[in-house]
């Protein structure tokens, strides 16, 4: 497999708008040593040895984790316009 | 914590996800992906998932049917959330159904559907295997039982948790759809795609009733008795009426028409009235009544005397001298018009709702709802197919989803080995529905509801036609505009043109033009045949040009395509030779096209060589609005016209276009087809009468047509048109043109300001 891969082609991102931020999500499913990193407006997903990129619009200020599975990047207020 | 129920989005389900508002997310300090508690009349456990932002500070989780069966609680309930300490499983055992054959190794599989899922010893757990023999029906799913979990108690499946299959089969297998019915069909309301506010309508009068009967007493009205669900055949009523069974919890009973006919008196119907008895002593109850158009047609229309004792006995059933309880009656149709009447009204029917075709939001939430248990190639684009699918039903993207499954299938075919007991695992991890199975299967499936009247879409693009482009340009504008860039219309305020009406002498590519509308305008193409419509029965001839638009009003976007619309359309007030009937069928043509009944998303394209016998009323403004020539070509049309004839032909390096352009004065569209056709045939003659039978397949490839070719085409096809004709289409061209003022061509200037 690749290990360059776009994260959001190989799983449905769900979409979710709120009056200040954007909330994006994923079940990515579980796995003891998958982690995720936001890096230079890239968010980046490893998991055993795949590793999964995305990068996000400019200048929006993210933070990623991922819980049993459930992978969250949340995106501040600018995104949100 | 206590939160509401409701359902959740089609897409998210079937994947033990529970989306909590936010507010509460922070009030009980939960993150995304933690595990949680429900707890209604059982207990569930879910992961947490983000809160729809227009749930925001509700109190609201939003949880699939899956999980409130398991939790025990229906919509609009409330329910207890907490937050679970789950500990991920080190080893799962499962014990498959007893019929499922499959050979090898599933674990992955299931620890692939199962990962991240929290499992309970004991608990049944539906699995989508691919397309495994129980599960190639739509969404069909393998019921798991899970046998055992270590460590005990609630765990979670991770990609690390060993999974075993258990020598014993699950001894208790859940049925399918039709064998658990009547008294549990197994449909939720994430089952349902595209019908939100329909389903709120029907809740609202069934839901609120049996849970809350107090409130109706409160208000002193009566709750409402009967819903009437009526639409075109296969947009979801009757998977409606299940879903609403299902998931309140009601005892439900089907009354299925030709089923209580008896041939003795009376008995017809005392079969009623038990189904009515066996509700009420059950009540709550829902009796659903499919087709009721069968058991109660009109009373003054049928032609027996137990028909009419039958609506007589439902009418009173239903709204009688004796209070029928909790019985809430559904109907479902696709006549609404064929029922009686008297059912149709307060206390009976107290609403009737109707399930229309769905749009292309619709589409993609029934389409997400079919593929959820599919295993989808990450190619396919869900939502390009629903804004491609015009016009097809919930029943029509079912079969859809079923085909291109059954295409992936067909792939695989050679490496089955039917005569072998089991399947292998590695097969059936490896079936997956690419792009390609959808694209055939949907060349394959025709909207039903246009199944009459439907056409394959031709293969022709605007390229295919050479020259014309004025012509182009106006039927792009008039046709694919409205569609594509709805939001200018609206800004601007501006009406959709109604029709466009093509003529010009025969030959000049009419119909070519209409295919290729019909081809690029990404709508329903309706074709009529003027002369079809005709019938020796009074008043049909009339109804056929209703149905037709009725026709393309439910599956808009529509082009309906008339043909020759002179040999409908002629003048009225003529001599009287047909009783008539041409001239009915000119006025209801009129009332279809600038009618009472808004013609919404419905472009009629008409063509004619002989626009002057059309009767004026149809041409004017809000009819056929728009007056298109298309004239005989000049010569750089027809040098075009000359280019799109001679694309795939072999041609010597001799042959000039420009001069053949040049020297067709008078030649349309169709003598320029000819003539390259002929100059071909001249070239094919030569060849084949010179060649040996036997080189044929060698030196086919060195053919090549010359002007020598062309000249000769020229002089066996001739101009058809005359000076004559054109100089009367010209006339004709100015006669409508003072109605409709040219476009003044590339003025820019302050349409922008």
């Amino acid at each position: 497999m690749n290990t360059d891969q776009q994260l959001f082609d190989e799983m449905s991102v769900r979409r979710f708008e709120y009056d200040d931020h954007v909330v994006l999500a994923a079940d990515v499913g579980v796995a003891d040593d998958t982690t995720v990193d936001v890096v230079d407006d890239t968010v980046i997903l490893v998991t055993g040895d795949e590793q999964y990129e995305q990068p996000l619009p400019d200048q929006s200020d993210a933070r990623a984790f991922i819980n049993n599975g459930v992978l969250t990047i949340e995106l501040s207020d600018e995104e949100a316009h | 914590m206590k939160l509401t129920v409701k359902p959740l989005k089609q897409k998210d389900a079937g994947r033990g996800l529970a989306a909590i508002d936010r507010a509460a997310m922070d009030e009980m300090d939960l993150e995304n992906g933690d595990y949680i508690v429900l707890e209604g009349k059982n207990r569930a456990v879910a992961r947490v998932w983000p809160g729809y932002p227009e749930d925001d500070g509700n109190g609201i989780v939003r949880i699939d049917g899956q999980l409130r069966q398991e939790a025990g609680v229906g919509i609009d309930d409330s329910v207890t959330v907490e937050k679970a300490d789950v500990k991920p499983a080190t080893s799962v055992t499962v014990a498959l159904p007893q019929n499922l054959r499959v050979r090898g190794n599933v674990g992955p599989m299931i620890r692939n559907n199962l990962s991240g899922q929290a499992v309970t010893q004991g608990q049944t757990v539906p699995v989508s295997f691919g397309l495994g023999p129980l599960s190639s029906m739509s969404g069909q799913k393998i019921p798991l039982r899970i046998a055992e979990t270590a460590p005990s108690g609630t765990v979670v499946v991770t990609d690390s948790t060993e999974i075993q299959v258990s020598e014993k089969p699950a001894e208790q297998i859940r049925e399918g759809e039709g064998a658990a019915s009547p008294e549990s069909p197994d449909v939720t309301y994430e089952d349902i795609g595209g019908l939100d506010d329909e389903l709120e309508q029907v809740r609202e009068m069934i839901e609120l009733p049996m849970r809350h009967p107090e409130l109706f007493q409160q208000l002193g009205i009566e709750p409402p008795k009967g819903v009437l669900l009526h639409g075109p055949p296969g947009t979801g009523k009757t998977l409606m009426a299940k879903a609403v069974a299902n998931e309140i919890d009601a005892y439900f009973t089907t009354i299925s028409g030709p089923e209580i006919m008896s041939k003795y008196y009376g008995e017809s119907e005392e079969q009623l009235r038990e189904v009515f008895e066996e509700a009420e002593e059950n009540s709550p109850a829902i009796v659903f009544i499919d087709e009721i158009d069968s058991i109660a047609p009109k009373r003054g229309e049928t032609q027996g005397d137990v028909e009419r004792r039958v609506v007589a006995q439902l009418l009173s059933l239903m709204d009688g001298l004796e209070e029928r309880g909790q019985v809430i009656v559904i109907g479902a149709t696709n006549r609404v018009d064929a029922i009686d009447p008297a059912l149709r009204r307060g206390g009976r029917f107290d609403r009737e709702i109707e399930i229309g075709v769905p749009d292309k939001e619709g589409r993609k939430e029934i389409l997400q709802v079919h593929t959820r248990g599919m295993p989808l190639s990450e190619e396919i684009d869900i939502d390009s197919y629903a804004e491609n699918t015009h016009g097809f039903v919930g029943a029509d993207l079912a079969t859809l989803t079923k085909e291109s499954a059954m295409n992936a299938l067909r792939r695989i075919r050679p490496e089955l080995d039917l005569e072998s007991e089991e399947i292998d695992a590695e097969v059936l991890e490896k079936l997956e529905i690419a792009d390609d199975d959808v694209k055939d299967a949907m060349k394959g499936i025709e909207p039903s509801a246009l199944r009459e009247v439907f056409v394959e879409v031709p293969d022709v693009t605007w390229d295919s036609v050479g020259g014309l482009e004025d012509t182009k340009e106006r039927l792009r504008e008039t046709i694919q505009w409205p569609l594509e860039y709805g939001s200018v219309f609206e800004a601007m305020d501006l009406n959709a043109a109604k029709g466009v009406l093509l003529y010009g002498p025969p030959g000049t590519g009419k119909t070519l033009l209409a295919k290729a509308v019909a081809n690029e305008a990404q709508s329903n193409f309706i074709s009529v045949k003027g002369p079809e419509l005709l019938n020796k029965f009074v008043g049909e001839s009339e109804k056929g040009v209703r149905e037709v638009f009725a026709k393309a009003r439910e599956n808009a976007p529509t082009v309906v395509f008339f043909d020759e619309i002179d040999s409908i359309a002629g003048e009225r007030g003529g001599g009287q030779t047909d009783s008539g009937v041409g001239e009915r069928v000119v006025s209801q043509l009129l009332t279809e096209l600038d009618g009472i009944e808004e013609m919404e998303d419905v472009v009629v394209v008409a063509t004619t060589n002989r626009p002057d016998l059309i009767d004026s009323a149809l041409l004017r403004p809000g009819r056929l609005d728009r007056h298109v020539h298309v004239p005989v070509p000049d010569e750089e049309a027809r040098r075009a016209i000359f280019a799109v004839h001679t694309r795939d032909k072999p041609l010597a390096d001799g042959v000039d276009l420009n001069s053949l352009a040049r020297r067709t004065d008078g030649y349309v569209g169709a003598d320029i087809e000819a003539v390259c056709r002929e100059a071909s045939m001249a070239a094919t003659r030569e060849f084949i009468n010179s060649v040996d039978p036997e080189d044929i397949g060698d030196s086919v490839g060195n053919v090549r047509v010359t002007m020598d070719h062309f000249e000769h085409a020229l002089d066996e096809v001739g101009p058809s048109v005359t000076d004559e004709t054109r100089e009367r289409y010209d006339e004709i061209e100015q006669r409508f043109d003072t109605a409709e003022p040219d476009l003044e061509e590339d003025k820019v200037g302050r349409t922008f300001q």
